[in-house]
């Protein structure tokens, strides 16, 4: 446990000073940076918008507009939710140039809480009781693929990148209230998924 | 509140419960819950491997290609915007220079002709005006070919873009 936080804090120190070396022009410290990040806002942007082509081009912007920007960077901020703020920007702009409709919020109606109701267990045994973990991670990552763009961002900062509450609703820039709903929505809608879209035994 | 209402009210917080995203008071209210209820309990372990699972999908890895082309072209922005503001720094440093030229050249030329005491000799004279005139036509000049030079190389850049 002591050592995870001390290698925490030390990464965290790491990033710091390759921050301020990045402000002074130091161009190793720009690869540091991207080593560090790279799979993690790949991962984000490929959540976002699906294609390799478009998340490799947008995750190449992203770098570019943080050279641009980091003489504004305020240290104090946090530099993961600066990160992914710039790269979600970048791939909202995106996206509503060539797929505006997938930025559309989902409808909030009351079918979840209909289906989360007819789902409740009637007895002791789980229907999720007997899944094998490698099948599991691929049905998972297939329900995941047909949420709306929006609940997959949300899943994948709290659940893939371990972002806080807090950091996501300062990368998502909306309030604590509407990550937290959202969350719920689309845990609801993936389980939903799990259960009936891809048959009963699917997340069994 | 009946036992009924209490499930359907911990089942609501289930799935925010795995997100790590309720206040210790209501994750203390639903664990109390859970560890005398069958139903709630399972309902929460079916949320707890779907939480498991997203932890541990499987993260694409970017190619080191991509890493190689990203550090280039970042690289070469970086290095672009060194040169812009270098040229920008010379840039203003020439203009100071021509102005502290300009500011000092009448006063220059009316020591070299007329000697210190002329400095001291401040009625206006038909020169000075024809030394603010040219002056100013040269600045005038100056200035209308470097916002002209600038707007080109900016229409330049968006084309190139």
């Amino acid at each position: 446990m002591t050592g995870t936080i001390a290698s925490l804090w030390e990464g965290r120190v790491e990033i710091r000073a390759a921050i301020s070396q990045l402000r002074r022009g130091d161009l190793d410290a720009l690869s540091s940076l991207i080593a560090r990040y790279q799979n993690r806002l790949y991962r984000y942007l490929l959540r976002l918008v699906r294609q390799s082509a478009e998340a490799e081009d947008l995750f190449q912007q992203t770098w570019l507009r943080v050279a641009e920007k980091i003489r504004s960077y305020d240290p104090a901020r946090n530099f993961d939710a600066w990160l992914f703020t710039l790269a979600r920007n970048l791939a909202f702009d995106h996206l509503r140039r060539i797929r505006p409709e997938s930025l559309n919020e989902p409808a909030d109606d009351d079918r979840g809480t209909e289906e989360k109701i007819s789902r409740l267990p009637s007895g002791v045994t789980s229907p999720f009781d007997q899944v094998l973990a490698s099948e599991r991670a691929n049905r998972l990552g297939a329900a995941l693929e047909n949420l709306p763009m929006i609940y997959r961002e949300v899943l994948s900062l709290r659940f893939e990148e371990e972002m806080k509450i807090e950091e996501i609703a300062v990368v998502l820039g909306a309030p604590l209230s509407t990550v937290k709903s959202r969350l719920r929505r689309s845990l609801e809608q993936l389980r939903n998924i799990l259960e009936t879209e891809q048959g009963a035994g699917a997340w069994q | 509140m009946s036992r009924t209402d209490e499930h359907a009210e911990i089942r609501e917080q289930l799935s925010l419960l795995i997100a790590g995203a309720l206040d210790a008071d209501a994750e203390a209210r639903i664990a109390r819950h859970v560890a005398t209820c069958a139903d709630c309990s399972a309902e929460l372990a079916g949320w707890q491997r779907i939480g498991g699972g997203l932890r541990r999908l499987p993260t694409p890895q970017p190619s080191q290609a991509l890493f190689e082309r990203t550090r280039a072209r970042v690289i070469a922005q970086m290095e672009a915007e060194g040169e812009r503001r270098q040229n920008r720094l010379t840039l203003i440093l020439v203009v100071f220079f021509s102005w502290a030229v300009t500011i000092l050249a009448w006063p220059v030329f009316r020591f070299a002709t007329g000697g210190f005491f002329s400095l001291l000799d401040m009625r206006f004279h038909q020169v000075w005006l024809l030394f603010g005139m040219f002056s100013a036509l040269t600045w005038l000049a100056g200035g209308s070919a470097a916002i002209l030079l600038s707007a080109r190389r900016q229409n330049e850049r968006r084309l190139a873009l």
